[in-house]
């Protein structure tokens, strides 16, 4: 292989590989990866947007920096199966409404005070097959939650409504 | 002739550990399906030696151990389980048994312990009992759950610091109407609450269930080491990680048998403090059979009662079955 074929390889690697992080960086769910020390490694678009914090404001600080509402001794004790068995870890909205305080995506259309969130942590295993980061996926339930709070809501009045026919 | 007798409620299991005797060894082989069965064989002679499991029906390996131990029966055991939290190897050696193998078990690890506790002569090898294929492929399911689950008591073990009671997993193909009888064990007068998660990886797909009573969340607090009050919101937390972390597990000791990767969806919570036909009531629609294996979880010294059960769709039995058949051959 000549010296220049090699330079071609490692600069379409280098292209790929930029094209991959514009990937994590739009992609619409939030992404940050967090290293046995509870600190953020990885920040991605979704999180700046909705936090309004860039990436070089909250890497390498513990997210309860941050976020003191996030309990790191809660936190550890949730990542503690992911980081030793290597499974992953889930909160629902219904759970908790949400981790990270944002505020709905809709402010206009949509009535809900915040954005609800699921929310996975997904171990990410390194080369040597020990899993040193965690990775978080953030998702907005919050058309779902909406819609099933209304639900309930309709159920409850219905059955209300049922008991006292005047 | 030295006289060897496995004991083993799976016929999977039996099969394999006969296969993995060693050729020299030049033994007559016996099985046993259960604990009672085993007592019976070893005062009829039949066992100078006794490879015995831990989970079984009717008399489980420790009461076996223990019946063994106050009778003063002529017999040397090993055992060989997928309970491989360390507590069981030490609980059985104070039972009186010699050594302790994990399951699966293999040829060279089997000759091995059988060098070091000093027994080997020479020939003579097991006979495969003749079987019908419905049955050794339940048994197969069967086996592979039981590794599993093992593998998922352990985790659990050493992350909740506490004994786990494993329970004998049953495997059924039923349909839906069928799953509310199944779940019958699950106290009728006892409010439940329960998750739902998808799963699915190399055309095999299926939902797994994680239904807890509520009586037992306050142990589960206890045990997770959670001070505050056990409200709605902190019992559907519990719920949520008692389900990751078993649903995790057992998926991935599954997954690990069959050489492939699932993906996991997120969990739906199916309710709150219902009984458990309204529970699954929401899912009715959309199956008609499935390939369902249980797992009802205890805790030793704890009110914890949890049940699992994951529902394989009918198209992925095919698939499940090739990626087992390396069970199968003999």
């Amino acid at each position: 292989m000549t010296s220049s074929t090699v330079e071609k390889d490692a600069l379409s690697e280098l292209l790929e590989f930029h094209w991959m992080m514009d990937m994590i960086q739009t992609v619409d769910v939030g992404i940050v990866v967090l290293n046995r020390d509870m600190k953020i490694k990885v920040w991605n678009g979704f999180m700046e947007a909705h936090s309004g914090l860039l990436p070089s404001q909250v890497r390498d600080l513990p997210i309860s920096e941050h976020f003191p509402d996030i309990k790191e001794s809660w936190l550890k004790q949730k990542l503690k199966p992911v980081f030793e068995l290597k499974t992953r870890a889930f909160i629902t909205w219904e759970q908790r409404p949400y981790l990270f305080k944002f505020r709905n995506y809709r402010p206009i259309t949509s009535s809900a005070p915040y954005m609800y969130q699921n929310v996975v942590f997904s171990p990410l295993v390194s080369a040597t097959g020990a899993v040193d980061n965690v990775c978080m996926m953030i998702y907005d339930m919050t058309d779902a939650a909406s819609a099933k709070k209304m639900l309930l809501a309709f159920q409850v009045k219905e059955s209300e409504a049922r008991e006292r026919p005047y | 002739m030295l006289s060897v007798l496995i004991c083993d409620d799976s016929m999977v299991a039996r099969k394999q550990v006969a296969k993995c005797l060693p050729q020299d060894l030049g033994a007559s082989i016996h099985f046993a399906k259960h604990g009672q069965e085993a007592i019976n064989a070893i005062a009829d002679g039949k066992g100078e030696l006794l490879l015995l499991d831990l989970n079984m029906p009717i008399m489980d390996g420790y009461e076996t151990l223990e019946t063994i131990g106050s009778l003063s029966l002529p017999t040397k055991t090993i055992v060989i389980s997928g309970d491989i939290q360390p507590e069981a190897a030490q609980r059985v050696k104070n039972l009186g048994a010699l050594d302790f193998i994990q399951k699966p078990v293999n040829a060279e690890e089997l000759r091995n312990t059988l060098i070091k506790q000093g027994f080997i002569q020479q020939e003579e090898s097991a006979s495969p009992e003749p079987e019908d294929l419905p049955e050794e492929i339940r048994d197969c399911y069967q086996e592979v759950a039981n590794v599993a689950m093992g593998q998922a008591g352990d985790y659990l073990a050493r992350i909740m610091n506490v004994f786990v009671e494993l329970p004998i997993p049953n495997v059924n193909l039923i349909e839906i109407s069928e799953l509310h009888m199944m779940l019958s064990d699950v106290d009728k007068q006892e409010s439940t609450s329960g998750v739902c998660q998808g799963f699915l990886g190399d055309g095999i797909s299926g939902e797994a269930l994680c239904i807890l009573s509520d009586s037992s969340f306050e142990d589960i607090a206890t045990i997770m080491g959670v001070e505050s009050k056990v409200d709605d919101q902190l019992q559907l937390e519990l719920l949520m990680d008692c389900a990751s972390l078993l649903v995790g597990t057992c998926l991935s000791g599954i997954a690990n048998q069959l050489d492939m990767h699932f993906r996991q969806g997120h969990p739906v919570v199916l309710g709150q403090h219902q009984n458990i036909r309204e529970l699954i009531k929401a899912n009715e629609r959309t199956w008609k059979k499935t390939l369902a294996i249980e797992l009802s979880y205890g805790l030793e010294d704890f009110n914890v009662k949890c049940d699992l059960l994951l529902l394989f769709t009918e198209e992925s039995m095919d698939m499940m079955t090739s990626k087992l058949s390396h069970l199968l051959e003999d």
